[in-house]
């Protein structure tokens, strides 16, 4: 294979896989989807990644960047036959500028590593996604990742200031810097998030939160979904808007429980996990204020953590959800979608209902205080028509979160997994401009060729449709 | 007869053009719809558009050559506002002093400009123009939801989303901000909303770079020629707390400095850290005024009759630190000193872009940096 021996020149046989047993690790993210690898190159450094981009160019062969492999929409799954670039090498803090609060750091840099790296100054990268011991910076810039922390922070690209690009003509771009404001259109902003469309992200400029003074977890139970979901939309009406807002239903609290022994009350129909950081007289006030809204919206029992070890406990609960349902079920299928806040209540009950009715296992773990929800369906797709029932829920799931004004993904991304839907939030006309913007920074359809876009999206004739009336 | 006097521009022309520069044609449509058939029209025809919101941004970027103004005037509605969901949608027209009045009668703030003049959203976001405040909430184009816009070519492409995490499809409305026209119209825009704080205060202080480092999160930590100032919000108990930790007493209520309103205005954009050297470089130019804010990095800067020769100095040292300094402001027909200063890496990835909004080439060309 010749693209397989130009890699391996470069590289040398320990950062190349060509095996189809060692191929395997790469077809696939957490999610649901598998696709062709031809080969897999580690390299270590821009120049590397430049050599084979030009590499994979010369034989025609698709480039799809890939980080920990922690994305759950397929973003990093080959949708053809293509050269997996995965930057889990390139793991190098470049600099720590503790006085502008910004860091440079590799692709590869593990997200919760960057924060301990900069715990003794005080800071620490904001995007907390439930992966984050295991994520890479580089994957959060190409999903915009999030976590419960976003809600107060902002996901990603609120917290990326540049970006090192690697383009299709092998052009190495410092985008964005640590002034404010950088001259000229914003072409940072919409790298973040283009899920290794746009080119390939070597390194990123990050913004660095200061830890804050103060901080109070609390832990509210309700009898029913509704209750925790009112205290959520009160909360944020009454004008507070704490660092974190979470729910988890009842079936969901239990198999957590199962796995973490963090003494949640196992006999809930919900519960929520509310952070609030600040001053420490910010803190107090807002801690009191939350504590009597849960108990107004019904909260049958309130926990604060007494100290920073029961605090941790509880975090810990909330991000091994996934790894909980995992044990309980051999597949699931994971909802990404956002809704406005003042729809939860609403749209929680409207879920309960299709699972229902589909006689699917749905357990409910998300960021509330966004609106973002993560309904979790657990199923054996060996068991005959589970599948099939499954995506009639999933499909009716995403519809009722559109229906009440919402968006198909929060943080996710949209990857392989929800590209099909595109069509139902954005007209034609939209998705053209999208697939123009595309076309400006890969022509050729290089990077991540299938992914985001629905197919189809480039090949609207805008006079003819305009003619037609159909704009 | 002109272009100008035939459909779609007839219909919608501004009688009273006495505001705007000397052009040979007004427009204000009423809709996103109208505003396409306007452009579409113009990029067949190959006039060249600047569009205007309040006017108080058209100070920036290189002169353009225009043939068309389009205005927002007539874009003037606050469409949807969600209190408790803090979100609004806003046509671009809608001035920033009326929303931000209107979402005060709630608490609640889309953190613009303090001092908006007769700015409108739409051109604070165009501009990519941030109030004092994102020393704690970020800059503005971190509160862009959601945008319709209109390219050049005369589509309506909406992007983004009405909720407030959305990473569907590509960040649209991020790029729209500061893009200064050059893609095309922004029509409405989502915007994140934030609870103003139950109490607001403002601090003398001494050291403004050490209260900006010190202190969790104040609002602002402003200096200008005669006096240092934080701003604080939130809970009573927080705002008198913070305002103690820098041995200040607190006066109810946020005291911004006065605009500046010379003839020549700059900014300086440093990475945060730099903001006390940008101050001290700027104190030894004479006749200048400056507006600092501590923590962001951003230094605005008046003058009547500057030393431009000073000024390019400071640009060059804001450059060495991956800076800029750009002309937000400067008396009619100067051609002395470049608007933007270096342009930026990728100058043919950015033409890209802007013609695959507007490929005709028609909306605001040649304004931003490389002449793009």
């Amino acid at each position: 294979m010749a693209l397989g021996e130009d890699l391996l020149s470069l590289l040398g046989p320990a950062r190349v896989k060509l095996h189809p047993l060692e191929l395997k690790i790469y077809d696939k993210d957490a999610g649901i989807n598998r696709g062709p690898v031809l080969a897999v190159a580690l390299p270590e450094s821009t120049e590397e990644v430049v050599a084979c981009l030009k590499a994979a160019r010369r034989h025609g062969v698709p480039v799809v960047p890939r980080g920990a492999g922690t994305g759950l929409a397929g973003g990093a799954v080959p949708s053809e036959p293509a050269l997996v670039l995965a930057l889990t090498k390139m793991d190098r803090i470049w600099e720590v500028d503790v006085a502008s609060r910004t860091a440079w750091v590799g692709a590869g840099v593990i997200n919760l590593e960057l924060t301990r790296h900069t715990q003794e100054a005080g800071l620490h990268f904001a995007p907390d996604p439930s992966s984050q011991a295991v994520c890479t910076v580089g994957g959060n810039v190409a999903t915009n990742a999030g976590g419960p922390h976003c809600l107060a922070e902002g996901t990603t690209v609120t917290h990326v200031l540049g970006v090192e690009l690697v383009t299709a003509e092998g052009e190495v771009l410092v985008l964005g810097g640590a002034a404010p404001d950088p001259i000229g259109l914003d072409l940072r902003a919409v790298v973040v998030g283009s899920e290794g469309t746009f080119g390939v992200v070597t390194k990123a400029l990050v913004k660095l939160t200061q830890d804050a003074p103060a901080v109070a977890t609390i832990l509210t139970a309700y009898d029913d979904m509704a209750g925790a979901a009112e205290t959520v939309s009160k909360i944020i009406a009454a004008g507070v808007v704490p660092a974190a807002l979470e729910i988890m239903d009842g079936p969901m609290v239990r198999a957590v429980e199962n796995f973490v022994h963090a003494d949640l009350p196992v006999e809930a129909a919900a519960v929520l996990l509310a952070e609030v950081t600040g001053h420490p007289a910010a803190v107090a006030a807002e801690a009191s204020l939350l504590s009597d809204i849960a108990r107004s919206a019904g909260a049958t029992s309130v926990r604060t953590a007494a100290d920073e070890a029961e605090r941790e406990l509880l975090w810990k609960a909330r991000k091994s959800a996934f790894g909980a349902v995992a044990q309980t079920a051999p597949d699931y299928y994971l909802h990404d979608t956002v809704v406005p806040r003042t729809e939860l209540v609403a749209v929680m009950t409207k879920l309960y209902e299709i699972a229902n009715r589909h006689r699917i296992a749905m357990l409910n773990v998300f960021h509330a205080g966004d609106g973002n929800l993560h309904p979790l369906v657990a199923f054996d797709a060996k068991k005959p028509g589970e599948l099939e029932r499954v995506q009639a829920a999933a499909e009716e799931m995403v519809q009722i979160s559109l229906e009440a004004g919402g968006s198909l993904s929060g943080e996710h991304g949209i990857g392989l997994e929800k590209r099909d839907f595109m069509s139902r939030v954005f007209t034609a006309v939209d998705l053209d401009g999208q697939a123009r913007l595309r076309d400006a920074f890969d022509p050729d359809g290089v990077f991540n060729p299938g992914k985001v876009l629905p197919a189809g999206s480039r090949c609207f004739d805008f006079g003819m449709q305009l003619d037609r009336g159909a704009a | 007869m002109t272009l100008f006097d035939s459909e779609p521009f007839a219909s919608i022309r501004v009688d009273d053009v006495s505001s705007f520069p000397d052009v040979e044609c007004v427009i204000a449509p009423t809709s996103a719809a109208i505003a396409a058939t306007a452009c579409r029209a113009a990029s067949e025809a190959g006039a060249r558009i600047r569009f205007w919101g309040g006017g108080t941004h058209q100070g920036y970027g290189y002169p353009t050559a225009t043939d068309l103004i389009l205005s927002t005037e007539r874009l003037q509605s606050i469409v949807t506002w969600s209190p408790d969901d803090l979100t609004v949608v806003v046509e671009a027209g809608v001035s920033v002093a009326r929303l931000e009045d209107e979402l005060a009668t709630r608490g609640q703030t889309a953190v613009l400009p303090e001092q908006p003049g007769a700015a409108t959203v739409g051109g604070v976001v165009a501009a990519g123009q941030s109030g004092w405040r994102r020393a704690r909430y970020g800059p503005t184009r971190d509160r862009i939801l959601e945008t319709t816009v209109v390219t050049g070519d005369g589509r309506v492409v909406r992007s983004g989303a009405r909720v407030v995490k959305n990473v569907t499809g590509y960040d649209i409305p991020r790029l729209m901000t500061g893009s200064f026209g050059s893609l095309g119209l922004i029509t409405s825009i989502c915007l994140k909303l934030w609870p103003i704080g139950a109490a607001q205060a403002t601090v003398s202080v001494d050291d403004p770079a050490e209260a900006a480092e010190r202190s969790y999160r104040p609002l602002a930590v402003v200096e200008s020629e005669g006096r240092s100032t934080m701003y604080l919000a939130g809970t009573q108990d927080e705002v008198t707390g913070q305002a103690a930790e820098v041995g200040g007493d607190p006066l109810p209520g946020l005291d911004w400095p006065a605009p500046l309103g010379e003839e020549w205005r700059f900014t300086v954009q440093v990475p945060p850290a730099h903001t006390r050297h940008a101050v001290s470089r700027v104190r030894a130019i004479p006749g200048t005024r400056f507006r600092a804010a501590h923590g962001v990095g951003h230094v605005a800067i008046g003058a009547d009759s500057p030393d431009l020769a000073a000024v390019v100095d400071l640009r060059s040292w804001a450059e060495s630190l991956g800076g800029a300094l750009i002309v937000a402001a400067s008396p009619p027909s100067q051609h002395e000193i470049d608007p933007w200063g270096t342009p930026p890496q990728g100058l043919s990835l950015q033409r890209s872009v802007k013609a695959a909004f507007d490929p005709a080439g028609i909306a605001n060309p040649g304004l931003l940096p490389g002449r793009l």
